[in-house]
């Protein structure tokens, strides 16, 4: 059996807000083997969130450790984990988040020229191409539509072929059409470069696509589909 | 690779345009461009002064006595050094036209020439002919010339007669303009010019009677000027003989423009500090509107290196461009109005391009964008990519880490370094960066003390739902108050500080001045004048007190054999020939501190009086040798008293009293004050001068007008730069406005939704407005008033009273201001739908 990709042992996480500490995450421990696609679900404000931003390494853990490909992320700097975002994964939101003054192209190629790539535009455009995009490539993330900027998201993630994708929520802010689209690239894309898939949803539909389902309420797992499944 | 990736990520960002750097941009240009026209404007008159150096001179060199003419020794060395030379005698004197009770007077500042003057330059008359034929006469009489104002004064027109002294001359022409202008300093009356030949017979030019003697030089081409002055110094310096030469030719002009043009472009630094307020508060909302692409940068691996560069690059390229904005502005304007300045200056300009005020202007807008952008730059680190799920960066700390503040820090530092570099003046320098710094600081608790009290009184204010939405908007935490009272405060508190300073010290010259002051001040009373003098007034009823002196000039020219401008370090008592005066005994209002009095009878070695307060600023001692040099001849004399002396009086104040055996046999005249009621003034003069036609009055009224009209025109430049300043403070103030109005948009929408009516809104937007621009204003008034105090007590050392309308209008003002900026932005959130706004927001 091959090492897991992501690892967690008793990670929790707690914030200080403007109310006093919030504990948002306790005591999670859980493997995710790689190549899987892992769907995390619960009710609002279970964590699955932020149990996606911690094994991103967006959020450092409070308590706990979290590996992922054999790094412990709660030891890394903030520019450290930059840097292992830049070169294993790929994340893709609910709000697509892309730098309102670059070009579709200039979007995808980013994480390319922050990871020092010489073919980073070359590549970027492949990538559009691939989203169905190609034609698109010089316009501006206002000049498209909620469909064609997730698109653009799934490129930019997937251009530097992560190891690892990440996916918080990616139709939330689609309607079921162009949502049923991005479901079908984000599997093409993890099924062509072999990335684990680890996804944050409200859909059960979607959901039921993984090979793994976790459950999440009030900060713990309290369902493990492939648990369930091996047992 | 980190710079170039930045450089990359920087052009892309540029590309969401300038919007939200308009104020910015704004701040930076103007607070530069102030600075840069100050200096250019400074830069234009010192070439012009410098170009017209022998004009202003009258000469390549000048060498001056006082009290008499160039002895022959004296003149046979001038005519060894120059290819020719002029003589003009300068002195005060009264113009008369008419006779006998109908007679009119004015005080008038001669200057009797040969028919050489000028040497450079020339004289223009109106109508327009040449001096010598002027002064010619119209064959019966001498000619002479008078300045316009003089001319008006008396209602003279060319062809009518006036008197000097006994004798008559024909007016020929109106003096327009005449060459050495600059280089006479300060003087009580207008000029006229007649030859010194016709005076002969006047009595005005004798042995004591006060004048000045001026030898201008023509020099061969290539003459060293330096060792011109030091041969001349060296054979005369015993003398009492003063030389000048072309390298400073208008003297304390230059001085005089140099200093008030360091002291603006210091005001304009101060424009420059609430422009840094503006220039910070639209960095900070520039990157709180790019949380999310720089969450997203880190999120796709860029480092925090990275992220910091890119906005470094970015608002780097954008002070660039405010600077080069401000750089033509202020270099454009002087240019464009070159015209307009020099028709209004009284001394030459020349305009152009200094690139030198330039560089310091551009060099300032650097570092104070620099020292106002490094900490918002440097929150940047703070931004994590966790943003982008939920707002982790508003939990971040609100000060950076160490080692910016170690930056900032060391760039204040430079900027006040480079500040004293350029303005060559250490102590106003830190004493106005210290100013600066004291009335941020003040501001920046004022602010929080608002926020601090609206909070409490936003509890009381319940029931009062117009009163509870302003107070609670200016207490949030993040709102506008800290802007409005930083922005608007600094410039107003600026206006307070000048208009307290201006009004006490016009109080006091002004108003105070005249009560105490005398009616006249009466010089060139001959020593066999002064019983008929005394006599004529003693009889007055209207005459409340009348004090008379003798008096001679004469130089300090050692001190304990040292000489007196190094041992004095250049004191105002040893620039320049100072008043002496004799007396047998010690005079009736005199207190000595030290010392004693030389007897009546008293005829050994010479002995001097000096006066407390001055001999203690010089370093002197009881028993100290001072050398007077008196009509060119030595008087060392021993220090044997000290005495007070009241220079703020306007009264008769000597430095030096000397026993009256030491100046036995010295050419003397006599000066008196004159104590009267206004009614009786005219009168006064009237016998006084027909009587002693060489005497002459100067009326203590005029010469406070005069004065008052100097301290005006310094006043006025200064508003002018705190106007700058109040301008930027104003733009500031539009900024933070403008960007709160989306969250006004969506308070409105929200309050519309709960019942409240459009002009409670208003009333409160309104209300809100007023309040902080009171707090903005009561607080500028507040270090205003502490810096008015400041200056009038240790720096004038005079009382001091608060100003009260120059008060209310600052206070007025600051509210006008705010209420004005927060209704302009108030009337878009008042049309917008409810609907639109709250649907958006979701």
């Amino acid at each position: 059996m091959s090492d897991p990709v992501l690892s967690l042992r008793d990670a929790s996480l707690s914030l200080m807000g403007n109310a006093g500490r919030v504990d948002i995450l306790h005591a999670i421990s859980l493997d995710v083997a790689p190549g899987e696609t892992l769907g995390l679900v619960g009710p609002s404000g279970s964590g699955k969130s932020s149990l996606l931003m911690v094994m991103g390494g967006l959020e450092q853990a409070s308590g706990g450790t979290v590996k992922a490909l054999g790094q412990d992320l709660t030891a890394m700097s903030e520019d450290g984990l930059a840097r292992f975002r830049r070169d294993n994964m790929g994340v893709v939101f609910q709000s697509f988040h892309l730098i309102p003054t670059m070009t579709a192209l200039e979007n995808v190629a980013t994480p390319l020229e922050l990871a020092g790539a010489r073919d980073a535009f070359a590549r970027a455009r492949a990538e559009l191409d691939a989203v169905g995009l190609g034609g698109r490539a010089d316009h501006y993330p206002s000049q498209m539509s909620g469909g064609e900027q997730q698109r653009v998201a799934l490129a930019r993630a997937s251009a530097p072929r992560p190891r690892i994708l990440l996916a918080d929520e990616p139709t939330g802010n689609l309607d079921e059409t162009n949502g049923e689209a991005i479901i079908r690239l984000l599997f093409d894309l993890r099924d062509r470069h072999g990335a684990t898939l680890i996804m944050v949803t409200h859909a059960a539909e979607l959901a039921r696509r993984c090979d793994r389902v976790i459950r999440l309420r009030d900060g713990r797992i309290v369902d493990d589909a492939a648990r369930q499944a091996a047992e | 690779m980190s710079l170039r990736m930045a450089f990359r990520l920087a052009r892309r960002e540029l590309r969401g345009g300038l919007r939200g750097f308009r104020i910015f941009l704004a701040c930076l240009a103007l607070g530069v461009a102030a600075i840069a026209a100050v200096g250019t404007v400074r830069a234009a008159i010192e070439a012009g002064l410098a170009r017209e150096g022998a004009a202003l001179l009258g000469g390549d060199a000048e060498v001056e006595f006082t009290y008499r003419f160039a002895r022959a020794e004296e003149l046979a060395f001038l005519a060894s050094i120059a290819t020719t030379i002029s003589e003009t005698v300068d002195f005060r004197s009264m113009v008369v036209v008419g006779e006998g009770a109908e007679a009119d007077r004015a005080l008038t500042q001669v200057r009797a020439v040969d028919s050489a003057y000028p040497l450079v330059g020339a004289v223009t008359l109106d109508p327009a002919m040449p001096l010598d034929q002027a002064l010619a006469g119209d064959g019966t009489l001498p000619g002479g010339v008078l300045e316009r104002v003089l001319a008006d004064r008396l209602g003279l027109v060319p062809g009518d007669t006036f008197r000097l002294g006994e004798q008559t001359f024909v007016m020929a022409a109106v003096l327009a303009r005449y060459p050495d202008n600059a280089a006479g300093g300060f003087g009580l009356g207008p000029r006229s010019i007649v030859l010194t030949a016709d005076l002969a017979g006047s009595g005005l030019i004798a042995e004591g009677t006060l004048f000045n003697t001026n030898y201008r030089l023509d020099l061969p081409p290539g003459a060293d000027l330096q060792a011109l002055a030091d041969a001349a110094e060296a054979q005369f310096r015993d003398a009492g003989l003063r030389w000048r030469d072309a390298r400073r030719g208008a003297g304390g002009t230059a001085i005089f423009v140099d200093r008030l043009g360091a002291f603006l472009v210091l005001i304009g630094l101060s424009g420059l500090a609430v422009g840094g307020v503006g220039v910070s508060a639209a960095v900070r909302a520039y990157l709180a509107g790019k949380t999310e692409v720089i969450a997203t940068l880190k999120t796709l691996g860029a480092t925090r290196r990275i992220i910091f560069l890119t906005y470094f690059l970015q608002i780097g390229a954008l002070t660039l461009l405010g600077i080069a904005l401000g750089l033509l502005l202020g270099a454009g304007l002087p240019l464009a109005f070159a015209p307009l300045i020099e028709a209004r200056l009284p001394i030459p300009a020349t305009f152009g391009l200094y690139p030198g005020p330039l560089a310091e202007a551009a060099l300032y807008g650097l570092l104070a964008a620099l020292i106002f952008t490094l900490w918002p730059l440097a929150r940047t680190e703070e931004i994590k990519a966790a943003t982008l799920f939920r707002d982790a960066f508003a939990a971040g700390r609100s000060f950076p880490s160490w080692p910016w503040v170690g930056v900032t820090a060391l760039l204040i530092a430079a900027l006040i370094g480079a500040a004293i570099w350029f303005s060559g003046t250490a102590m106003l320098t830190l004493w106005t960066a210290g100013g600066i710094a004291a009335a941020l600081l003040l501001l920046v608790l004022a602010a929080a003390a608002a926020r601090w009290l609206a909070r409490r009184a936003r509890i009381a204010a319940r029931g009062r739902p117009t009163w509870r939405l302003a107070l609670g908007a200016i207490g949030a935490r993040g709102g506008e108050t800290t802007s409005v009272v930083l922005s608007l405060g600094l410039g107003l508190a600026v206006l307070a500080a000048v208009g307290q300073i201006d009004g006490n010290l016009r109080r006091t010259i002004a108003g105070e001045l005249p009560a105490i002051a005398p009616s006249y001040f009466f010089v060139d009373i001959q020593p066999d004048q002064i019983a008929g003098f005394n006599a004529r007034l003693a009889d007055d009823p209207q005459v409340s007190r009348v004090e008379s002196a003798p008096m001679l000039r004469g130089i300090i020219t050692r001190i304990n054999d040292i000489p007196a401008r190094d041992f004095a370090d250049g004191h105002w008592v040893v620039q320049g020939d100072r008043g002496v005066t004799y007396s047998d005994s010690r005079p009736d209002n005199t207190t000595l501190t030290a010392g004693e009095w030389w007897p009546a009878d008293y005829a050994g070695d010479p002995l001097m009086s000096f006066s407390a307060e001055e001999a203690a600023e010089i370093g002197l001692s009881l028993g100290d040798r001072v050398t007077v040099n008196i009509l060119g001849r030595d008087i060392t004399a021993t220090v044997s008293s000290f005495r007070e002396v009241n220079f703020e009086s306007a009264g008769i104040g000597f430095v030096m009293s000397i026993n009256p055996a030491a100046l036995a046999g010295a050419p003397h005249s006599w000066i008196a004050t004159v104590y009267s009621e206004p009614e009786a003034e005219a009168a006064i003069l009237r016998d006084l001068a027909t009587a002693y036609p060489n005497i002459t009055a100067i009326r203590i009224r005029d010469a406070i007008a005069q004065v008052s009209e100097v301290i005006e025109g310094i006043a006025a430049a200064t508003r002018y730069g705190a106007a700058a300043t109040l301008l930027t403070g104003f733009l500031v103030l539009i900024g933070a406005a403008a960007a709160g109005e989306r969250a006004r948009t969506y308070e409105a929408a929200v309050l519309k939704t709960l019942g409240a009516s459009r002009g409670r809104i208003l009333a409160s937007f309104a209300l809100r407005a007023a309040l902080l621009g009171t707090a903005a204003g009561s607080v500028a008034l507040a270090a205003g008033i502490l810096g008015g105090w400041a200056v009038s007590t240790f720096v004038m050392e005079t009382g001091y009273d608060v100003v009260w309308p120059s008060a209310i209008g600052i206070i007025l003002g600051g509210t006008l201001a705010t209420l004005l900026a927060g209704l302009a932005f108030a009337l878009r959130p008042l049309a917008a739908k409810p609907a639109r706004v709250l649907r958006a927001r979701e």
